[in-house]
């Protein structure tokens, strides 16, 4: 096929992908509205969405493979087969082996990694293969997640273990890591490289949820502050600017829903903007991004280059982009990871980028909607906690790439190529999926919504006090003999 | 755990606000800009390949369809064709509009979305893909005429300044001179930087005198009675504890508005800025476009600076009113509010695109529209008439020989001691019914009735006699 041929091609079917892409997403938004708002349960269904986003992957990888003046290249044609394999493959096996999960969330991330698919078989093909492999484990590490974590109500002993092993592994790498992009946040063992601060993310979600999952004085919460201190300077010794935040934001989140203290939330607040200014001032590298942040352009060949290159990248598109394969998001740096949303827009067009933001938002308001279902506090502190590390990763790394906010380099969870993200951004759905996983268990040990209507009732008593709290606690207790019994498995 | 729900609920709405925010701010930049930075220079998607492109550039005219620049073939050897921009020989007196692929200004970067055909719909695109040997981008046809264009630079001679002359109704940019200059066709040629710099959009002067229009339009719209206000100018006068000088010292005596606009006396605007205040007069002036980033589709400009806040005092409120202190204004920015008393108190968006002339030779015109009405019709008649007074027995009045009834004001701006001053002259004809409108400013050239005005009158003369 000639270049000529090629671009026709290409230019027809941006509509084609568009068209495919606004399909996802209106029938998931719909599905998330029916969810939240119906009376009656929703019947479990899929929305042909699978259909769809195989018909997506199919023809993206096909017309890439067109791409260049050989013949046909099979061997992107087939590893678009095989991502659809895998995905399909994936999401009926977690679809019929595990009824309570939240279908609509797991064909939302999926959508997301085969955007990352493709834009990763356009940018560099011998890493679209690596992703689809990374895809596979993160696929493997959920399964695992969802056999396991339904059948735990607490880290128990496990607990104090890790809140000394997440920090010390942080600090590990802050001291022993290489260096990659000005951040020493990377283990290499062999030819693999990994990010630790993105896997004791993990752990620091589940401490949160675990420690924060009954009242407490302000005594007993400090080796919770400490851990949660030590776990943020040592990203910021790693100088991982954008994880820090990340993590920082996240305990206020979850610290602020637990336990509703405003006081220590504001006061941390305002040493997390001391602590920034304090950064801004001494570290060199944080003006340079703030400068960067303020005019991309003043200084185009240097400070702001990235960001400048990001939004010409952006404004090239268009609302339906310069078509898959015609555009040249390779000039746009670290496209493959941090700006892989300037690429997508390049290509896809604005209108595709805005769904991708629309996206996060579902993943948020379904696992909120599934947090607010859970029966104990600490699946629902565990349920928020994720889902608001997956929205407040997507949002911090969208906002710098469209100069919104300061850019910080973290990858955009399940698109960015990159193995610890992906892994950890599954295990983070996981911990989402296992909370609904035992929400549907609940309802089904108690005939129905019985039980549910029960709660609501007792609810309505009031539970504005500790002793209402406990109570409370206290019927968690009961599900717990529930468990015993062997009336829910 | 109700309490836990309800914070569930508070957090949820606070990440659905922030990402509110995200999308309103990625697609309303992206609205506002994205033309923009598509057609930076240091975008290479659009970076254009003289060896075998893949899309020819098409040409450049001014309005009367005159080719200013075009893509001709230079050699073709070992199935290479080898292509180059003409710069015809009288596009050097459209330089800064025109402008240079060599060095990433003017028309030529600015406009490459027309030029490279990105602008044409689906089905042409492919059309011309499929059927055509070779792809041809559009023309652009701009609003300037190169007569006048030529008119004006030798009207200039070796003067250091820029003179912009619109249409005052349409916005249509007749004619956008910027010197020094430079020739696009000379390659390799060492150039100073001041000679690529387009003063008329990017040039940010002291604007003198010429401020007080913008000064009396802020008192007509807030004070009343002022056409009665009269103040005595006694050549170095004390207003509210500040000492005024008029230029040369000159007394002027009893003025009333009209009066002490016809003279341009600095004593009574003075007087009327410390009236007015600064909140209105920044209201006013803001409203004028002052302060505003200006985003037109057609051309980049700088801002225009009038920087007062209720900090100001009193001596730097009173000479802001007189156009001296802080403030800074374009050239194009002072025709502009030329072309809004004459239109009747609306702004029209400044245009330099006609139209596009795509490949079959139909043309899409690109179409006006207004920006904003900062001043009432009522006040604009004013001004005009006023305007008109300072043509007819003022500072202005050697703009006479245009033939037509013309309204203006000249300013002259200081620029510290030892230096010429800055001449100035807006103004627009026939004041009747308006359809042009002229803006010059010459830099340490001298007053602005001796210098300026004279040669606002030749430019508007020899409009009228081509027929705008």
């Amino acid at each position: 096929m000639n270049d000529k041929q090629y671009e026709i091609l290409a230019l027809t079917l941006r509509y084609w992908f568009v068209l495919l892409i606004v399909y996802v997403f209106v029938k998931s938004t719909a599905r998330t509205f029916r969810d939240i708002f119906s009376d009656q349960p929703v019947k479990r269904s899929t929305g042909n969405i699978p259909f769809v986003l195989v018909l997506f992957t199919l023809t993206a990888f096909g017309l890439l493979a067109m791409q260049g003046s050989q013949a046909f290249n099979v061997d992107t044609a087939l590893l678009g087969v095989l991502a659809s394999a895998i995905v399909l493959f994936q999401f009926y096996l977690l679809y019929y082996l595990f009824p309570g999960i939240d279908e609509i969330l797991l064909l939302i991330i999926n959508t997301l990694a085969i955007l990352g698919f493709i834009m990763l078989q356009r940018l560099t093909p011998e890493l679209a293969l690596r992703q689809v492999q990374w895809f596979a484990v993160g696929c493997a590490v959920l399964f695992g997640t969802l056999l396991i974590m339904p059948r735990i109500n607490s880290l128990k002993r496990f607990s104090s273990p890790l809140m000394i092993l997440g920090p010390a592994v942080l600090f590990f790498v802050a001291f022993f890591g290489g260096e990659s992009g000005g951040a020493t946040s990377k283990l290499s063992f062999g030819s693999i490289s990994v990010q630790p601060s993105e896997f004791v993310k993990v752990i620091f979600i589940m401490i949160l949820a675990d420690s924060l999952k009954e009242v407490k004085t302000f005594r007993e919460k400090i080796p919770l502050f400490l851990f949660a201190a030590a776990s943020i300077l040592g990203v910021v010794l790693q100088k991982d600017l954008g994880s820090a935040l990340h993590y920082f934001i996240v305990f206020l989140f979850v610290y602020q829903i637990s336990t509703n203290d405003w006081l220590i939330t504001t006061v941390a607040s305002g040493a997390g903007v001391l602590a920034a200014v304090a950064g801004y001032k001494i570290f060199p590298h944080v003006q340079v991004r703030v400068e960067a942040w303020k005019n991309p352009w003043a200084d185009i060949g240097g400070k702001g280059w990235q960001v400048a290159q990001s939004l010409m990248a952006m404004g090239s598109g268009g609302l339906v982009g310069m078509g898959l394969g015609l555009g040249t998001p390779y000039v746009i740096p670290a496209s493959r990871t941090d700006f892989i949303f300037a690429a997508i827009c390049e290509e896809f067009g604005i209108l595709a980028g805005g769904i991708v933001i629309g996206f996060y938002v579902l993943v948020l308001i379904r696992s909120m909607y599934k947090a607010n279902l859970a029966q104990s506090p600490y699946d629902m502190l565990l349920a928020c906690g994720s889902a608001i590390s997956l929205a407040v990763q997507a949002f911090i790394i969208i906002g710098g790439v469209v100069k919104m906010i300061p850019l910080t380099g973290i990858t955009l969870p399940f698109i960015s190529y990159g193995g610890s993200s992906m892994v950890t951004s599954f295990a983070l759905l996981g911990l989402i999926l296992s909370v609904s996983i035992k929400n549907e268990r609940l309802v089904k040990a108690t005939d129905g919504y019985e039980y549910l209507d029960e709660n609501q009732d007792s609810e309505q008593e009031g539970f504005e006090d500790e002793e209402n709290r406990e109570q409370e606690l206290d019927d968690g207790g009961e599900m717990k003999s529930l468990y015993r019994d062997g009336r829910i498995r | 755990m109700k309490h836990l729900k309800r914070n569930l609920r508070g957090a949820l709405i606070a990440l659905l606000g922030l990402f509110l925010l995200l999308t309103g701010y990625f697609y309303y930049n992206l609205f506002l800009y994205s033309d923009r930075w598509f057609s930076d220079p240091n975008n290479t998607r659009v970076r254009v390949d003289m060896v075998n492109p893949e899309i020819i550039p098409g040409s450049i005219m001014d309005r009367n369809q005159t080719i200013l620049v075009e893509t001709k073939t230079k050699s073709e050897r070992n199935n290479d064709v080898v292509y180059y921009r003409d710069y015809h020989k009288n596009s050097k007196y459209a330089a800064h509009v025109v402008g240079s692929k060599q060095y990433g200004i003017g028309a030529e970067v600015l406009y490459i979305r027309y030029l490279l055909g990105y602008d044409n719909n689906l089905f042409e695109r492919i059309y011309q893909k499929a059927f055509l040997d070779q792809e041809q981008g559009n023309n652009v046809i701009l609003t300037i005429d190169i007569r006048l264009q030529k008119f004006i630079s030798n009207a200039m001679g070796n003067e250091k300044g820029s003179i912009v002359l619109m249409n005052p109704k349409t916005g249509e940019i007749l004619a956008m001179v910027s010197k020094p200059s430079f020739d696009p066709s000379d390659k390799g040629e060492e150039l100073e930087e001041e000679s690529l710099f387009n003063k008329a959009a990017f040039g940010q002067y002291t604007p003198g005198s010429i401020m007080k229009v913008v000064t009396a339009a802020a008192a007509l719209e807030s004070v009343e009675g002022i056409h009665d206000y009269v103040i005595d100018c006694k050549g170095s006068t004390e207003v509210n504890g500040v000492i005024v000088n008029c230029y040369g010292e000159e007394a002027h005596g009893e003025v009333n508005l009209s009066r002490a606009m016809e003279v341009s006396c600095n004593a009574y605007f003075a007087q009327v800025s410390l009236d007015v205040g600064w909140n209105q007069l920044k209201k006013t002036g803001e409203a004028f476009g002052f302060n505003k980033d200006f985003l037109f589709s057609d051309l980049k400009t700088s801002k225009s600076q009038l920087p007062i806040t209720s900090q100001t005092d009193a001596e730097e409120l009173a000479w802001s009113g007189v156009g001296q202190g802080r403030v800074l204004v374009t050239p194009i920015h002072m025709a502009m509010i030329a072309s809004t008393i004459a239109n009747g108190g609306a702004i029209p968006e400044p245009r330099l695109i006609y139209g596009i002339q795509t490949r079959t030779g139909k043309v899409r015109m690109h179409n006006s529209n207004n920006l904003n009405s900062p001043i009432s019709p009522e006040t604009a008649q004013a001004l005009s008439n006023m305007m008109v007074g300072v043509v007819e027995n003022g500072t202005g009045f050697r703009a006479q020989s245009t033939g037509m009834l013309t309204a203006g004001k000249t300013g002259t701006a200081e620029v510290g001691s030892g230096k010429q001053p800055h001449a100035w002259f807006i103004g627009f004809a026939p004041a009747e019914k308006p359809t042009l409108a002229v803006s010059v400013v010459l830099e340490n050239a001298g007053t602005g009735g001796r210098n300026a005005a004279p040669l606002a009158g030749k430019i508007l003369r020899e409009a009228a006699s081509l027929g705008y």
